[in-house]
């Protein structure tokens, strides 16, 4: 999928989507990233032929958006933000219905059906009227009928908002697993943990711009250094200074921060390395020598969150904001001396 | 091309009859209101049938005979109201997209809901005529004219439906669709030959009902009730479903293929 300089404008001043480019490889998970009103939705009507775009020039599988609507129609799933399912309809209703917009002869259909229920674990509701089904359930037979076409892409447009921690898990699962099969995913999400977990790469967008595009670890990298965190005995100022001056000098620390009086009690001995991982190792090694006793340690690496930040100038609104720190194992270490 | 065509209609088709199979509430919801009238404002108004001229007009001095159509006319448009609003829940539930991104025209997506439409206004038609024959009122042209009733009735249906389908496309509000509908029927129906045969209405209410489609509309069914097969009223109800239903139908095709959503 090729996009370039894609435009949407609504009326005269509104510019929903501002002019941007990107490529998705066959067989990816490509993410999109940002806030509410970033231009996400948008740019995925557009892709998805429901929205003509402004200017611009998009591409799947070699196919124009415009000029090939109806072939591109044939090659792509797509799971909008509503859950575009029949209330009134059984679940199998629903995907039968699904088949016969995609003109699948009916033992087929039924066929393919019946794979789709189990995949998502629909079977035994696969005759109760969607009415009766929780959020969780109509989304996973929502993500089953935009699969019986067996789309070479499938569009996700923020596919866990609104769901509970489990059916957000479940919903992960399949997508990884529909990747696993070589379906190409293209996704909007505002999770920083959805985007970190499943897209091989990303772009952040803001503004209906992208203001940042690559895996997620590079992402991340632009950020920064990793943060190793110490804390002393309470009040223990002599034993941080003492720590402070053995640490300044190891191989792969590049900053170590100040021993105050009170506030290192709290927040802690801050030291700043480019490879958080390799020399939190050295530095557990050099308090040992040294003697000096810890009280805990913990190991920061930066997060999406964080680049987010960094990249935006400001944070995803969103409830759910989980740091990922790696708390070090040999955390509680306490020694005689 | 044509075989998928018919095969998409067929799936919505089929998928409307099922949610109208399953909601049957809803069709005696559009029924209550032409009933009302059909029970009560015969009995306010029944001497009308005693006005010698009347007699004369129309052939039959039964009021509740002659206002048969005017009710059945309320049924179809408070049922065509339906398409409309049906269209809009699909556009709220995200449905319509799920629609739109499949390959498939959208000529089959409002046909398949016209078509199902047509069913429910023929049930209703039914009604009306069964409830009309117990309350004394007979049909001139016997099991014939009364599939005739049926099938003005629903092609009348369809095209009126195409108006409620254009405000929907259009506002994308039920709100909207709804009102249009509710205040266009009402006077359409007075100024028409619906409730009064046409000399007997004033003569600028004559020079309108002579344009207003429900006029030719009702003077088919009249003339089925009360006198038998009478071509050239058919002929006239015909041309103005046409007419109707090109100008709808085309313009609602034309915003649902051209609209930005």
């Amino acid at each position: 999928m090729v996009v370039e300089d894609l435009r949407k404008t609504y009326g005269k001043d509104i510019l929903a989507v501002d002019g941007i480019s990107f490529r998705v490889h066959k067989g990816e998970i490509f993410g999109f990233l940002g806030p509410n009103g970033a231009g996400k939705s948008t740019t995925i009507k557009i892709l998805t032929t429901l929205l003509a775009k402004s200017s611009g020039k998009a591409t799947i599988d070699g196919l124009d958006i415009d000029a090939d609507q109806a072939q591109v129609r044939r090659i792509i799933g797509y799971c909008s933000q509503d859950v575009g399912v029949d209330d009134d309809l059984t679940a199998r209703e629903n995907l039968m219905l699904q088949c016969s917009f995609h003109h699948i002869p009916k033992d087929e259909a039924e066929k393919r059906v019946e794979g789709l229920l189990q995949k998502v674990r629909l079977t035994e509701a696969a005759e109760r009227r969607l009415k009766t089904f929780s959020g969780g359930m109509r989304k996973r037979l929502d993500l089953a009928s935009s699969l019986v076409s067996d789309p070479k892409v499938l569009f996700l447009d923020e596919p866990t908002t609104g769901l509970d921690p489990q059916s957000r898990q479940d919903i992960w699962e399949y997508v990884k697993q529909l990747n696993k099969q070589g379906m190409t995913i293209f996704l909007t999400t505002q999770y920083m943990e959805e985007a970190d977990r499943l897209a091989d790469r990303l772009c952040i967008v803001d503004q209906g711009r992208i203001v940042a595009e690559g895996t997620p670890n590079e992402l991340k990298a632009r950020v920064g250094a990793d943060k190793i965190t110490l804390w002393f005995k309470a009040g223990d100022l002599a034993v941080c200074e003492k720590a402070a001056k053995a640490l300044s000098t190891l191989e792969g620390v590049d900053e170590v921060g100040k021993c105050v009086e009170g506030l290192t009690t709290q927040e802690g001995l801050a030291i700043m390395t480019k490879n958080g991982s390799a020399v939190v190792t050295q530095v557990v090694r050099a308090l040992d020598d040294a003697d000096i006793a810890v009280e805990q340690l913990k190991l920061s690496v930066p997060t999406l969150d964080e680049a987010f930040l960094k990249l935006t100038g400001k944070t995803l609104n969103v409830i759910e904001r989980k740091e990922a720190i790696r708390t070090a194992s040999f955390g509680r270490r306490r020694r005689s001396s | 091309m044509r075989m998928e065509w018919a095969s998409e209609v067929a799936a919505i088709f089929r998928r409307w009859n099922t949610k109208l199979l399953r909601q049957p509430i809803f069709l005696f919801f559009s029924l209550i209101q032409p009933l009302v009238w059909f029970l009560l404002f015969t009995q306010a108004f029944s001497a009308i049938g005693n006005i010698p001229a009347f007699k004369l007009l129309t052939g039959t001095s039964s009021y509740i005979t002659f206002f048969t159509a005017a009710v059945i006319i309320q049924t179809i448009a408070s049922s065509a109201l339906q398409a409309g609003i049906g269209l809009v829940n699909d556009i709220d539930s995200g449905f319509m997209d799920k629609m739109r991104v499949a390959p498939i025209s959208k000529s089959s997506i409002l046909f398949g809901k016209l078509f199902s439409d047509a069913i429910s206004t023929i049930i209703q038609v039914l009604i009306i005529l069964l409830i009309g024959l117990a309350l004394g009122v007979s049909i001139a042209s016997g099991i014939l004219g009364a599939l005739m009733i049926f099938v003005i009735a629903a092609a009348f249906g369809i095209a009126w439906s195409g108006i409620s389908l254009f405000v929907a496309l259009t506002t994308k509000s039920s709100q909207t669709t709804l009102s249009v509908g509710l205040l266009t029927t009402f006077p359409l129906l007075f100024l028409s030959a619906s409730v009064m045969p046409l000399e007997l209405l004033p003569g600028w209410v004559q020079q309108v009902a002579k344009v207003n489609p429900f006029t030719y509309i009702a003077q088919a069914f009249q003339f089925l009730i009360i006198n038998g097969f009478v071509w050239d009223k058919i002929e006239y109800a015909f041309i103005s479903i046409i007419i109707i239903g090109a100008i709808s139908l085309g313009a609602s095709l034309l915003v649902f293929r051209k609209k930005v959503y």
